[in-house]
């Protein structure tokens, strides 16, 4: 159980599932949530690679701590615009933004 | 000969060639509408003087040079580019190149340039935006003598992507009309096409040099690149193909574009939308000769890639008939010029294919004389008329007689009627094809027989647009032609200074029978590669005679045969009738008995024709007629085939794209979800690529 | 226990980023002022601000030692070398010319003014730590500056509906690549267990031999493509690209269509060339064998410009119109690119520089018209020319630059690029680059066309203020004099490589 591929798998099965993720919500925060899922594939990899195979110790564990900041301020700014648009749309159903195209 | 001027003061005066002209657009562009209407005239032309004085300057001081091998002056202005990385460098500087080559297209793009601007003065009078026209022209200039005396590829490119942009500025020049907008459109997209060729052969030609010398090629001047041009056949060949061939084919791509050529010509006769002193200037006498300069200057390099030789030849040469069938239906008067162009184009690719590269040279020099003097012609009568179709003409010798006497000279030379220039030229590069070497048996004599019928065409149809034009009665109506007048003396002036070149012209390159030297031939020697002489063998004196009275027999010929159908039309026999009534006149001046020959014979004669109509052409002109119905319906058909079917293609292209692009647009569809899924769709794509290949 | 000399290293290797330093504090400059004067009228104050601030940042570079591509600093976060250095006064350009733009075009409020300012240079702070990065870590951190910030930035006019919902898909296509980019991250680390570029490129070669540890490195180049192709908006990670452009403000557009656009190509040169590509001394560069990456990318390289020319051929909006056409040169950038030689990527730089100024051009006159009582649609084109001619010429010389025609620098940038690949023989893409730039002609051409050849639809007055005019001016300027005298420029970048 307690081997590198074990949380490499979980690591592409997270990712994978942020994918998919994305793909199936209509709602804006169920799009940032599953973004966020594909992030923590990320840090799980880094995490297992620092664990089993790097030679440096703090280098993936740092990597990730970095990860989790830039994914709250994703999140923060995300957010913001989500708000921004829901004034104006009165949804965050992502189906009402596409006025743009062509 | 001694030295008028010093060789060194001359180089260090080049930059002043191209750079009055610009000068004159750039103070005409920024200050125009607030020059006087006469100042901006003054500055237009001016600058175009000033620099044909230099350029005559530049001449004597080249032929004040004993030696011919040393007659060439280079202006370095300043370093270019200079990029240095580890297996080499490439250098290139702003410089211009003063050699025989060049000095005689200066000399004919300032003398024939100022001549249009001076025209254009009374052309352009009343318009309100004279000064963007007059800074549009001098641009030209400037862009034109910018190709022409530029020392390296590169610079000439800059100058031949100019030329094109100034075109499309030109003939786009009356805003409102939407119809010039597209035509100006066209010749820019079509050229964007050759031009590329060019710009894709002048790459290839640099880095197999630089491979092929191992870095020691470091630019793309001209005299280092004759140097060095034997180096392409070790270079390894691209898809069995020689790189001096595949160079040589790219160059012409951009040649066929700026020099109307097939399949690249549809550009032209739509360019006619422009006003006619463009025409004259960019359309007949100055830019679309280009192509024909590009590879006179690229000799070297031709001379080693005798495929793509033999490929400018057929192409030349199928594109002078080609054009000329179409200009014999054609009814506007600018049309019928813009064909003409084509085919005599056609004309100097076919004498370049063939080696005989001072001759094309020659009829490049010849044809800026005559055929700027027709289309300025045709602009004067166009001014008088307000109208382009020549059935709404006819006439006007009566009121034109400058206009009409200037036309003629320019009618009998592109006619081939000896002793006028274009007949000199024009038979040089029949006789040069007759003599020549393609690498195909028998493809020379093939051309030339292509030539000599063209030749017969060309003075068929110019008979027909001088008689519709000049000969005959005014079909205009009454109201207009109250108003025809001749041109003013602005106008008229540089119609005789063209007359008188086109007359004389062909002095500069006499053929060998005449035992007189060829001037332009011996002038241009050094510039030109060994092998690129034009067949001047001692021993063919009486075969040279034999061809050259056979091209005169069939421009006679042709000649005739217009006089017959457009004089004598029988669909017209009130003219028909005017002209025996005149006929008549003329006799009775002289003789008595005509008045009984009028009695007896004429008048019974004239009602017969009047009576019997087409029947009376039909049998006394009988085979002949036939002939040349079916080449009128051939011409038609190719004229309808080139309409639709070449026009069709580059606008059918034009359309597929724009369907392309809309269904591009498909895609777009504002969906953010789609997006994202074309990412791993991309991601999944590209990875099967990337395992496949 | 720390060594001194660490400390010590660390202390000097500040002055490294200096700009960004410098940046940071007229950051919180102009923030303390927005704080102080709430109710502060004008625009100038900000503008001076951060105009000042981007000058100032390029000041310390002159101080510091000589670029060497071997001089990192900051425990081997950042390198020195001629990219980092003349990367830095570049990016600072374009911040110098967007803070303008917004200052002389009213399309961003008041209220917003301060934000935007503060914003953009923070976008231009990450940008330049970007270029000068080799750490995967410090890779990251400087695209997702520059990512998240500009999300912000293209929906800062939060009260227009097509801003917010440009934000909105800017945002959730930058996350989703930008994550996809980061999984390739960790498995590049874990290929390697380092972060730093000069440790992974050496396992590269090594690994690139074993044929499991291929797979995970092509899985890794490609979700890395994701990445960069999504900054530089090539196929078929471009889809975001017209729609946020035309929702965008104008000014902001131009930012991102010069800015992250030439971040993601300097990026593409970090990253690609000393992890995947052998040969760093020499001229010519191969790809690690067994990964065929130069020929995926010159396949993208064709789709992208064909696709960019012949979608943007149907737009009537011009900001969209810009959009394609900025997709098709990041198509024309990636010959570059793809011709591994130093000649390439010099020509990838220059063109950048050219690019520059003939797209902030077209879109500084895009604004400037729509700011003037016009409007976006080609409409608003017709006849112009007639009734603002100054600014119709400038419309037209950066349109023809952009073609590629001389003497203007368009042309001399795509000189460069068609000589990088047809030196390196890829004749398919040259004459493919060659056909496009046919194409482009129709919708630029439909341009000039409209402003002067058809008839004003509309006659509303277009009144150019002379501040526009001047910064037109200063536009122009570089986009004809690098045609015609581009030698310094060209000198400037034979030094980098």
């Amino acid at each position: 159980m307690n081997s590198l591929y074990t949380y490499l798998f979980l690591a592409a099965l997270l990712f994978s599932l942020g994918i998919f993720g994305v793909f199936q919500r209509r709602s804006l925060i169920g799009m940032l949530i599953a973004i966020e899922l594909m992030l923590n594939g990320a840090s799980i990899n880094f995490m297992a690679f620092n664990r089993f195979l790097a030679p440096d110790p703090i280098v993936g564990q740092i990597y990730t701590l970095f990860i989790m900041g830039i994914a709250a301020a994703e999140a923060a700014i995300a957010l913001s615009i989500i708000v921004a648009v829901f004034r104006r749309l009165r949804s965050i159903n992502i189906e009402r933004a596409q006025e743009l195209r062509g | 000969m001694t030295n008028l001027i010093d060789p060194l003061h001359m180089k260090n005066m080049l930059w002043l060639i191209p750079c009055l002209p610009l000068a004159g657009a750039v103070i005409n562009g920024l200050l125009g509408k607030r020059l006087p209407v006469r100042l901006v005239h003054f500055v237009g032309c001016a600058s175009v003087f000033l620099a044909f004085l230099i350029s005559v300057a530049g001449f004597f001081t080249l032929l004040g040079i004993e030696e011919p091998h040393q007659r060439f002056l280079i202006q370095p202005l300043y370093q270019w580019i200079l990029t240095v990385w580890h297996q080499g460098s490439f250098s290139l500087q702003v410089a211009f190149r003063l050699d025989p080559l060049s000095i005689t297209l200066c000399l004919v793009v300032t003398g024939v340039g100022f001549l249009i601007h001076l025209y254009s003065v009374g052309y352009m009078a009343g318009d309100e935006s004279q000064a963007r026209y007059f800074a549009y022209l001098n641009l030209f200039t400037f862009s034109m003598l910018l190709l022409v005396l530029a020392d390296n590829l590169l610079l000439m490119f800059v100058g031949w992507e100019g030329v094109g942009l100034c075109s499309y500025l030109l003939i786009g020049f009356w805003f409102t009309d939407l119809e010039k907008a597209q035509a100006g459109m066209k010749a820019f997209i079509v050229n964007r096409v050759g031009d590329f060729g060019f710009f894709v052969g002048l790459m290839l030609l640099f880095w197999t040099l630089f491979e092929g010398s191992n870095g020691t090629i470091t630019g793309l001047g001209f005299q280092q690149l004759r140097e060095s041009i034997p180096l392409l056949n070790s270079a390894s060949p691209i898809l069995g193909v020689g790189l001096a061939t595949w160079i040589g084919l790219l160059f012409f791509v951009g040649a066929t574009g700026k020099s109307a050529q097939i399949p690249l010509y549809i550009w032209l006769p739509d360019a006619m939308a422009g006003p006619t002193p463009v025409s004259a200037f960019i359309h007949a006498a100055t830019m679309v000769t280009a192509g024909v300069y590009m590879i006179v200057r690229l000799n070297f390099l031709y001379v080693i890639a005798p495929a793509a030789m033999a490929v400018v030849a057929v192409v030349g040469g199928v594109t002078a008939f080609y054009a000329a069938t179409i200009a014999l239906t054609q009814n506007d008067i600018k049309r019928v010029l813009a064909y003409s162009t084509i085919s005599q184009l056609g004309y100097m690719f076919l004498a370049v294919g063939v080696a005989a590269f001072s001759t094309g040279i020659f009829h490049l020099v010849t044809h800026a004389f005559f055929k700027a003097l027709l289309f300025l012609g045709a602009g004067s009568v166009i001014h008088a008329v307000h109208s382009n179709d020549m059935l709404e003409m006819g006439g006007l010798k009566k009121y034109m007689p400058h206009t009409y006497l200037t036309f003629m000279a320019a009618y009998l030379a592109i006619s081939g009627i000896p002793p006028f220039s274009g007949f000199v030229s024009k038979d040089e590069i029949l006789w040069a094809t007759f003599n020549s070497h393609l690498p195909v048996a028998g493809l020379g004599k093939a051309l030339w027989a292509l030539g000599l019928l063209t030749a017969g065409l060309t003075a068929f149809y110019m008979t027909r647009l001088v008689a519709l034009t000049f000969m005959g009665g005014f079909r205009g109506g009454l109201e207009k032609e109250k108003h025809l007048h001749e041109s003013p003396s602005v106008m008229t002036f540089p119609l005789m200074a063209l007359a008188v070149l086109s007359v004389v012209g062909g002095v500069i390159g006499l053929p060998a029978v005449t035992h007189l030297p060829n001037l332009l031939h011996d002038f241009l020697g050094p510039v030109l590669s060994s092998h690129g002489a034009s067949g001047h063998q001692a021993h063919a004196y009486w075969l040279e005679l034999l061809l050259m009275l056979i091209s005169i027999g069939v421009a006679t010929t042709g000649i005739y045969l217009g006089w017959l159908f457009y004089v004598k039309r029988p669909e017209l026999p009130g003219k028909v009738a005017a002209r025996f009534a005149k006929m008549y006149q003329v006799l009775e001046q002289k003789y008595y008995v005509d008045e009984i020959y009028q009695a007896l014979f004429v008048r019974p004669l004239l009602k017969l024709v009047a009576l019997s109509g087409r029947f009376d052409l039909n049998t006394i002109d009988g085979a002949v007629n036939l002939s040349s119905r079916v080449t009128a319906k051939f011409s038609f058909l190719i004229g309808w085939e080139d309409l639709k079917i070449v026009d069709g293609a580059v606008n059918g292209l034009a359309e597929i794209f724009k369907r392309w692009g809309a269904a591009l647009r498909h895609l777009q569809t504002g969906k953010i979800q789609h997006y994202l899924y074309s990412v791993v769709l991309g991601i999944f794509g590209l990875c099967v690529f990337m395992f496949l290949f | 226990m720390i060594p001194e000399n660490f400390i010590q290293s660390n202390l000097q290797g500040i002055s490294f980023i200096g700009p960004e330093l410098i940046l940071t504090l007229a950051i919180l400059l102009i923030l303390l002022v927005g704080v102080l004067l709430p109710y502060w009228r004008h625009r100038i104050l900000f503008t001076i601000l951060a105009v000042a601030g981007l000058a100032g940042s390029v000041l310390p570079l002159w101080k510091l030692p000589q670029p060497a591509p071997d001089l990192t600093y900051l425990s081997n976060l950042f390198v020195w070398d001629w990219l980092t250095f003349l990367s830095k006064p570049f990016f600072a350009v374009v911040g110098v010319l967007t803070i303008l733009l917004t200052q002389v075009t009213g399309e961003i409020d008041n209220s917003e003014y301060s934000e935007c300012t503060i914003l953009v240079l923070a976008v231009t702070m990450g940008m330049m730590l970007l270029v000068a990065s080799t750490d995967l870590l410090m890779i990251y951190l400087a695209f997702e500056t520059m990512g998240i910030l500009s999300y912000l930035l293209v929906g800062i006019r939060a009260r227009d509906e097509r801003s917010g919902e440009a934000a909105l898909k800017y945002v959730l296509y930058g996350a989703f690549t930008s994550g996809t980019m980061l999984f390739g991250f960790s498995l590049l680390f874990g290929l390697a267990g380092s972060t730093d570029l000069l440790a992974i490129s050496q396992k590269v070669a090594f690994a690139s031999q074993h044929p499991q540890d291929r797979l995970l490195l092509i899985v890794a180049i490609l979700f890395f493509l994701a990445g960069l192709l999504f900054k530089t908006a090539s196929f078929p990670f471009h889809f975001w690209c017209p729609d946020v452009y035309e929702g965008a403000p104008t000014p902001i557009t131009a930012f991102l269509s010069v800015g992250p656009k030439a971040a993601g190509f300097v990026l593409f040169i970090r990253l690609f060339y000393p992890l995947f590509a052998t040969g760093h001394d020499a001229t010519i560069y191969e790809a690690v064998s067994g990964l065929d990456w130069p020929s995926i990318l010159a396949l993208v390289s064709a789709i992208t410009m064909t696709l960019g020319n012949l979608a943007a051929i149907h737009q009537n909006n011009l900001k969209r119109l810009l959009a394609y056409s900025s997709i098709a040169h990041a198509g024309y950038l990636l010959m570059g690119i793809v011709s591994l030689s130093d000649l390439g990527l010099r020509s990838v730089v220059f063109y950048l520089v050219v690019y520059l100024f003939m797209n902030v051009g077209a879109f500084a006159v895009v604004a400037m018209v729509a700011s003037a009582g016009g409007s976006e649609e080609i409409d608003s084109y017709r006849g112009l020319g007639a009734r603002a001619p100054y600014v119709c010429v400038a419309m037209a010389i950066f349109l023809f630059s952009l073609i590629g025609l001389p003497p203007f620098a368009g042309f001399v940038g795509k000189v460069y690029l068609f000589a990088a690949v047809i030196y390196k023989k890829i004749y398919w893409l040259a004459v493919v680059a060659a056909l496009n730039t046919v194409i482009s002609l129709y919708y630029y051409l439909r341009i000039v066309k409209a402003m002067f050849l058809e008839k004003p639809t509309e006659t509303i007055q277009i009144q150019v203020p002379l501040s526009s005019r001047v910064l037109l001016l200063a536009l122009l300027v570089p986009t004809l004099g690098l045609g015609i005298y581009w030698q310094p420029l060209a000198r400037v970048v034979s030094g980098m490589f």
